[in-house]
Parts: structure tokens; sequence; C-alpha cells
């Protein structure tokens, strides 16, 4: 509870207040020791130290406001610069007005107290002190001698008639006392006028030695409010034996004459007083003066630094709260200004705007938030898309591409963003057609959509492109689709059809055919003449074995027609290739190379279909090599391989023959795509089918210097168990 | 608030602030008796007022000066041997004069404050020499039926607080108005 009251003590308007209530104190204080007539001038000086110590604690307090100041005006703190200028101001109007004040104040107090005193004034005094002393002189000369008689008559008497001698005297002269005393102060008699009295007035130690010094004495004596005039004579001693005495005589002084003596006396003591105590009277009056002045200009000053950071105060925290609304800082809200003037009004306009400008960005932040919600819907939504989905602005820079873009023309497209279409192209050769179409279009106007052929390594790839203008002529948005699956399985199934109608329409006959050829030859082999026979065995022949070419060729057209479904299990592919190989080595002219992979590797497939894959691969190699009258020389390999985070197992087999010539590349896997003699042309259109029914891949290339490799890929997760 | 406390306060604050001040030769008790007469006891003591020239310009300007003269008797019983006494205040006076210059008669005044009597000498130096003679002054009896460990002491000081109101605040922090003598004891004759 203290605490909290201390510092309430110490903060806002209080310490000033108390500062005001105690230097008006002071100041009254102050003003009332220096007083004549008041009970505190006594603690003049304790009220004046107060008022040092106040000074000096104000001093501290000062100076550290005004370090303070500096060193916020160094440090360019926010307003410091304003409330310095304000500070300045305040102080330089405060010190020249309390200078102005304080210099006429000084000016009138010396002037005011120095007017009380006038060299006439005193000349006068001194006169009239003078004149009163010489009026008394006078009266005191003649007392002198009236006393110098009396101590002549007195010096004649006998001891015994001194008493009443002296009472005599004291009558007939109109003295208030006379006394008889010896020079070494022992009284021998008095009288008074007044009969009460007993006790004479004891002449004090100069008296004594001036009468030592032969010297009658004769004086205005004061005695309280009245004067009174004593004279002291020595008696004329008559005998060498006669005690040395003298008279002391006091008279009376005239009441009215008295009266004047004493106003002049007070007059002149209280006028030289006064003088005197001019000096210090200036000083104190001064000093007085200076003090207060100081602590009120101290004060003044500490006030101004109050009240100008009172005033810079909601300008400073208005700074800091554009500051910070430049930064971006919109939630800024300054305490509201209690005042109903323009700094007041400025402060709420402040909050009003600020508070506006945090709906604004509230709602352009909820905008914002919407858009990257539909923007992360699209591209969530593009990005699932299996067509490739690509933007260009309309500089023919590459904007966004979805990932089966980049899937579809193997190329990271994403890397490549912000890339020219045209420098695409030109650093990616296999996706050239597609830039230079794109390219193409983007200089017409309208949609356009078209079907465009790539080279790829493992063959063609056919594309279906669309391009469509975004709104405002943006730019374009391509979307393209791979169709090289589509357009091979339209014709597989175009084929299958075929070959089925085919199976269907020419098996039939065909055993009949070759039946009726065979009967013909028995039967009319011997009734025919002998040169004839061998012409009747020659065309039966003929018939037989080309039914019988046929017969085969519509198995091979059964076999790629039907369709019977996998039987996968488990196998061991290095196991399988050397079975079917095995059945190949018995040609020693034939040369085969197999190269292993270092671990076994179980894939879970229909063994029988891929033994006729390899056995097609092979015949075909042999055959190829043949034909050419090249050697057989055969390289089979299989390995296992990791691409994209899948595992394959690849089976390469090359051979040393003429090679695929250009334009089959493409078609090689196509039924009839065939330049042998022998065959159907449908051997490597079955190992495809059996492949992709693996969920595998199979493609062509050609190698250096002769020879072409056949490359087959089946994954090894999904195929195992 | 009383003038001790005040006069306590106010030497306190100034000799902390005025500590290095030089001191004049102050005021001094030369001689302090006390007289057994029949049944009762009086004192006899000396003290001389060297005054400095600015208290003898006060004077000769009209100023009145107060002089005053404080009396203490002290019983004093010792506890530990000279070490520790146990010191009981039993009677306290202080006989105050007022000497002032009056001009028409060119006499210093000598005016007794407590018996309001007044003598009148020609010169200050006498005056200063009358006030500083205590003579046969008779001290209370009803103290002295034990005058064992019965300690009387004296000292004399101008009493700045009844000088006029301007001159005051110079005279309490000028070492030329600090004339007050140390306490001395008065001897037992």
């Amino acid at each position: 509870m203290g605490l909290s009251l201390l510092k309430r003590l110490r903060t806002g308007v209080t310490p000033y207040a108390l500062l005001g209530i105690s230097l008006l104190a002071l100041a009254y204080l102050l003003s009332a020791a220096t007083q004549d007539s008041s009970r505190l001038n006594d603690l003049f000086l304790l009220i004046f130290g107060l008022g040092i110590v106040i000074l000096a604690i104000l001093i501290a307090i000062l100076s550290r406001s005004l370090y303070k100041l500096y060193r916020d005006f160094k440090s360019k703190k926010e307003g410091a610069r304003l409330t310095l200028r304000l500070v300045s101001l305040f102080a330089l109007l405060i010190l020249v007005s309390t200078t102005i004040v304080y210099s006429f104040s000084l000016h009138f107090l010396h002037r005011g107290i120095n007017s009380w005193f006038d060299v006439k004034v005193e000349q006068a005094l001194n006169d009239s002190l003078e004149l009163s002393r010489t009026a008394f002189g006078i009266r005191m000369r003649t007392l002198l001698r009236q006393t110098r008689m009396m101590t002549g008559l007195l010096s004649e008497l006998p001891e015994r008639d001194l008493n009443h001698n002296i009472r005599e005297l004291t009558q007939l002269s109109g003295a208030i006392e006379l006394s008889l005393w010896s020079m070494d102060g022992q009284l021998i008699t008095t009288s008074f006028e007044n009969p009460d009295l007993i006790i004479p007035s004891r002449p004090n130690e100069a008296i004594f030695h001036q009468l030592e010094q032969q010297e009658d004495y004769i004086g205005l004596d004061p005695d309280h409010d009245k004067l009174q005039l004593r004279a002291a004579v020595r008696l004329p001693i008559k005998k060498a034996s006669q005690e040395e005495r003298f008279l002391q005589v006091i008279f009376p002084v005239n009441a009215h004459l008295s009266s004047l003596g004493k106003t002049v006396q007070n007059a002149y003591t209280d006028y030289k007083e006064l003088s005197y105590l001019r000096k210090p009277l200036i000083t104190i009056f001064t000093l007085t003066l200076s003090l207060i002045l100081l602590l009120t200009l101290l004060a003044s000053i500490w006030f101004a630094i109050w009240i100008s950071r009172r005033i810079v105060q909601p300008l400073q925290e208005l700074a800091a709260g554009t500051q910070a609304v430049a930064s971006g800082n919109y939630n800024t809200k300054l305490r509201s200004a209690s005042g109903h003037d323009e700094i007041g009004f400025l402060v709420r306009s402040f909050n009003q705007m600020t508070q506006r400008l945090t709906q604004a960005r509230h709602a352009t932040q909820n905008s914002h938030r919407q858009l990257e919600q539909q923007t992360n819907y699209l591209s969530t939504v593009l990005g699932s898309l299996s067509s490739g989905v690509i933007t260009i602005d309309t500089q023919h820079h590459l904007r966004t591409a979805n990932i089966a873009s980049s899937k579809i023309l193997h190329i990271n497209l994403q890397q490549k963003l912000e890339s020219a279409i045209e420098k695409l192209g030109e650093h990616h050769e296999h996706i050239h057609p597609l830039t230079h179409l794109i390219e193409h279009h983007l200089n017409q106007d309208g949609n356009w959509q078209q079907q465009v052929e790539l080279q790829h390594k493992k063959g063609l790839q056919t594309l279906m492109c669309k391009g469509t203008i975004l709104p405002n002529n943006a730019g374009w948005v391509i979307v393209f689709d791979d169709v090289t699956t589509l357009l091979q399985a339209q014709r597989n199934a175009a084929w299958g059809e075929v070959a089925k109608r085919l199976a269907h329409e020419i098996k039939n006959p065909l055993t009949p055919i070759q039946l009726s050829a065979d009967r013909l030859q028995h039967k009319y082999l011997p009734l025919l003449p002998e040169e004839q026979t061998h012409t009747l065995t020659k065309l039966t022949n003929t018939i037989i074995s080309q039914v019988e070419a046929m017969k085969e060729m519509v198995n091979d057209f059964s076999d790629y027609a039907r369709n019977p479904g996998l039987q996968c299990q488990p196998q061991a592919i290095g196991e399988l290739i050397r079975e079917v190989l095995a059945l190949y080595q018995s040609n020693a002219s034939h040369k085969f190379t197999l190269i292993s992979a270092p671990e076994e590797m179980i894939l879970n497939l229909d063994s029988t279909r891929i033994r006729q894959v390899l056995h097609n691969l092979f015949k075909n190699a042999i055959e190829a090599s043949e034909e050419a009258q090249l050697a057989v020389d055969i390289t089979l390999s299989y390995q296992q391989l990791s691409i994209d985070e899948q595992q394959w197992l690849e089976i390469s087999l090359s051979d040393h023959g003429p090679g695929i010539p250009d334009d089959m590349v493409n078609t090689l896997f196509e039924p009839y795509a065939t330049n042998k003699t022998k065959g159907t042309g449908l051997g490597l259109a079955i190992v495809k089918k059996i492949i992709e029914e693996h969920h595998g891949d199979v493609w062509a290339e050609n190698t250096e210097p002769t020879g072409a490799c056949i490359i087959i890929r089946l994954p090894i997760e999904e195929a195992t168990p | 608030m009383p003038a001790s406390v005040i006069a306590k306060i106010h030497i306190i604050f100034w000799l902390l602030l005025f500590s290095s001040a030089v001191q004049s030769e102050s005021f001094q008790v030369s001689s302090a008796h006390i007289n057994k007469i029949g049944n009762g006891y009086i004192l006899n003591a000396g003290i001389k007022y060297p005054l400095t020239p600015r208290v003898l310009e006060a004077i000769d300007n009209g100023v009145p000066i107060i002089f005053s003269q404080q009396l203490e008797l002290i019983k004093s019983t010792p506890l530990l041997g000279s070490y520790w006494q146990w010191t009981e205040t039993l009677w306290t006076t202080d006989i105050r004069h007022e000497i002032r210059y009056h001009a028409l008669s060119q006499q210093y005044i000598l005016h007794a404050i407590d018996t309001n009597t007044q003598r009148n000498f020609p010169t200050l130096r006498v005056a200063l020499q009358a006030l500083g003679q205590i003579a046969d002054l008779n001290l209370p009896p009803e103290h002295f039926e034990d005058t064992e460990n019965l300690i009387l002491k004296l000292r004399s000081g101008i009493d700045l607080y009844a000088l006029p109101t301007p001159m005051r605040p110079g005279a309490l922090i000028s070492s030329k108005w600090q004339l007050t003598s140390p306490w001395v004891e008065a001897q037992w004759d």
C-alpha cells in the first residue's frame, strides 16, 4: 500500500502539484520570516536552509530531466527534437520574463529601502541631537556651578552639621538627591527630595576615576523613561588630615525638556539603527527574492519540460503509430487522448484510420486466403490430372506446369518455369515438335487442337494438344494427353479383331483343303502318267505346305487374339532364362552370352508366357542374323534397376545383326511390322502384348556399330507377393 | 518551539555548513567562586567580554545587545568512578542584561532585564566591566543542603535571537558574533 502510494506520488500531476504547493508554502514562510513582527523570524535561517535544500533537489531533478532530454535528442528518439524546441522556447520565455521581473524587483527593493534614508533628515537629526546636548549643556554648567557652590559651603561646615545642611541644600537646590561620598566609595550622608527613598544612586567607576583625576563630573543621566542630571564635585580640603570627599547631586530635568530629549533620542537612535540595518535588510530581501526567483525559475523550467513532454507525447505516439502502420502493422491503436483539442481529434482519427485499415487488411487477407485455397484446389486438381497442363504468358514464357506434364514430356518442367518455350524446344530435342507447334499457334489467334508426335527413345509418343486463350489475353493454357497407349490399344484391338476373324474364317477350311490335297495326291498319283506325277506331287505338296504355313499363321493370329489371363506365380527369373537359353545352345555355330544379375530375383509372373516372350526374342534375333548372313552372337543380360523409387527387372537381349531399319523403329512392335522373309510379323507384337499384360515395358534400340537391342522392364514389387 | 531547541537546530545546521569558519576570541569566565556566607552560599565571578568590531559597531549604531549569563547547578553522582557519572540538573537560571548606547547623554546603559534596574556608564569598557562582575549572587539554599558532588557551571554569551530581524541571519552564521564562552565550573571556597 505504501509502495503504491509512493508510486502514485511519483507519477502524473501529483509531484508537480506537491512541488507547487511546497513552493507557495515556502514563499509564504520566507515572506513571513522576513517580517519583523512575525514569530517565524527566528526560523528564517531554517526556512532559508529548507529553501536551499529544495533548490538543490530541484537542480538535481532538472539536471536529470535535461540530461534525459539531451540523451533522447542524441539518440534521435521520436518527439525529442520537438520537446527540446518547446522546452527551449519555454525556458527562454521564462528566463526573459523572470529576469525582467527580478531586475525591476531588485531595483525597487533597493530604491524603496534607500528612500527611507535622506541626508537632510540625517543631518536634521544630528543637529537636533546636538541642539539638545547644547541645551542640556547650558543647564549642566549652571548646575555644576551650583554644585561647586554647595561643596564650598559644605566644606566650611563642621562634621556634625553636615546632615542637617545637606537636607536644607536639597530643599533649596531643588535636587532629587544629594549624597556625600568618600573617595573610596563609602557613603557619608545623603538626602532625598522624596522622603520614601533611602538608598542613594551610587556613582559609577568612571565618575570615581574622573574625580580622582581632579575633574568634576556633570552628565545627563537617563533613568528608564526620564532624564536627570548627575553632578559630582570634590569637596575642597581644608586640612591635610581631612578625608577626601565628593558631593553627588542629582537634579531633575524639566518634564517638557525631558520629553523633548527623549523624543530626539528615540528618533535619532531609531534612524541610526535603521540606517545601520539597511545593508543586512537589503541583503536578506535580495537573498529571499533570489531564492524564490530561482525556485520559481527552476520549477517553471521543470514544469515546461513536463508540459512539453505532455504535449509531444501524443504526437510521439502518433509518429510511432504512423511508422508502425508504414511498416505494415495496421493493428496499432493509440491511447485515446482525453482532451477535446486538435491532438485528441488527431489521435481519434488515427485510431479510426488504423481500424479501417485493419478491416481492409483482414478483407484482403481473407481474399488472399480464398485465392490461395482456390489456387491449391486448382493445383491439386491439375496435379491429379493425367493430362499435362501448362500455361504460357504473353511473352511466350512457361508460367505453370502440372506434374503430369513433366511425366508425359519426361522433363522436370517445374524447374523450367519462366523459360521461353522456344528455348525449351532447343534444349530438349525430343519435345521440339511440341514447342514448335505451340509457338506456331501462339502467333495466331483463337483456340486450337492438334495431334503431335514426339520421338522418344522408347518409340513414338503421340500427344493430343489443345490450346486455349486465357481471359484478358493473359496467355494460353495448353492441355495435352499422351494418347500413344490409347492409339496402341485401338490398333491392338483392331488387330485382335482381324486375328480372331482370320482364325475363325480361315482355320476352318484349311484342314479340308489340306486333307483334300492329300487325298488328291494319293488318289490321282497312281492314275497319272509318270511325267505328270512329279507335277501333281509338287502341286499338292505346295498346297499342303502352304496350308500348313497358313495354319501356323492362323495359330499365331489365334495366339495374338486370345486373352486367356495371366497365371502368375513366383518364379526365379535367372532359372527361367537359363532354361530357355539351354534349348538354343545345341547349335554350335550360335554364340550366346548370359550376363546374370549378382543375386537371383524372384518375380511373380506367368512363366509360360514369359518363356514365349524369350523364345520369340531369341528366334527373332537368330533369324535376323541368319537372314543377313551374319554370325549369331546374342548377349542376354538381366539386372535389377531402381527408377523413381520403383524396382525393375531389366532384361536386354542384343545381337550383332543388321539392326532395325529407321523406318521400323517406331512400328517394330506392331503386327506385321517385319522385313524378314519368314514369319508372320506377329512375334514382337505378341512380346509387347505379354509384357504389357505384366505391366512392363518393352522397346528396341539399335546398338553401335551394328545390331539391335530389345529391352524389357518388368516391375519387381508389383509382381512379388 | 523553545528558543533553546531552535538554537540547537541552528547551531547544528550552520556548524555543518560553516564548520571551517574561523572562530574569534570568545567571552571568558575568568573566575568563579562559591562562598559560604552564614547558612547560604553566594557566587562571585568575573567574566571578560572582548567584543568584536562587528558587535561594537552594532552597539555604536544604537542596536541594543542582550548579554546572557547562564548558570547551571548539577548534581553529579559517579557510577563508574570518573568514567561515567549520573548527572541531574537541579537548577538553572539565565541572567540577562541589555547594553545600549544613549546618544543624547553619550552614555552606555546597562539594563538588568530581570530586576529592571539600570546603570549608566560613560564608556563601553566600563559598562562591560560592570557587566562582567557577578558579586554576591545568592544561590538557592534549598539545593545547597548537601554540597557533595554539587557542580555549578556558568557561561555567558550574546542572545543573537534578540537582535533585530535583518541582522539575525548574518549574526547566526558569522563567527564574529559567536562569542559564547565555554562552560566553566565554579570553585568552592
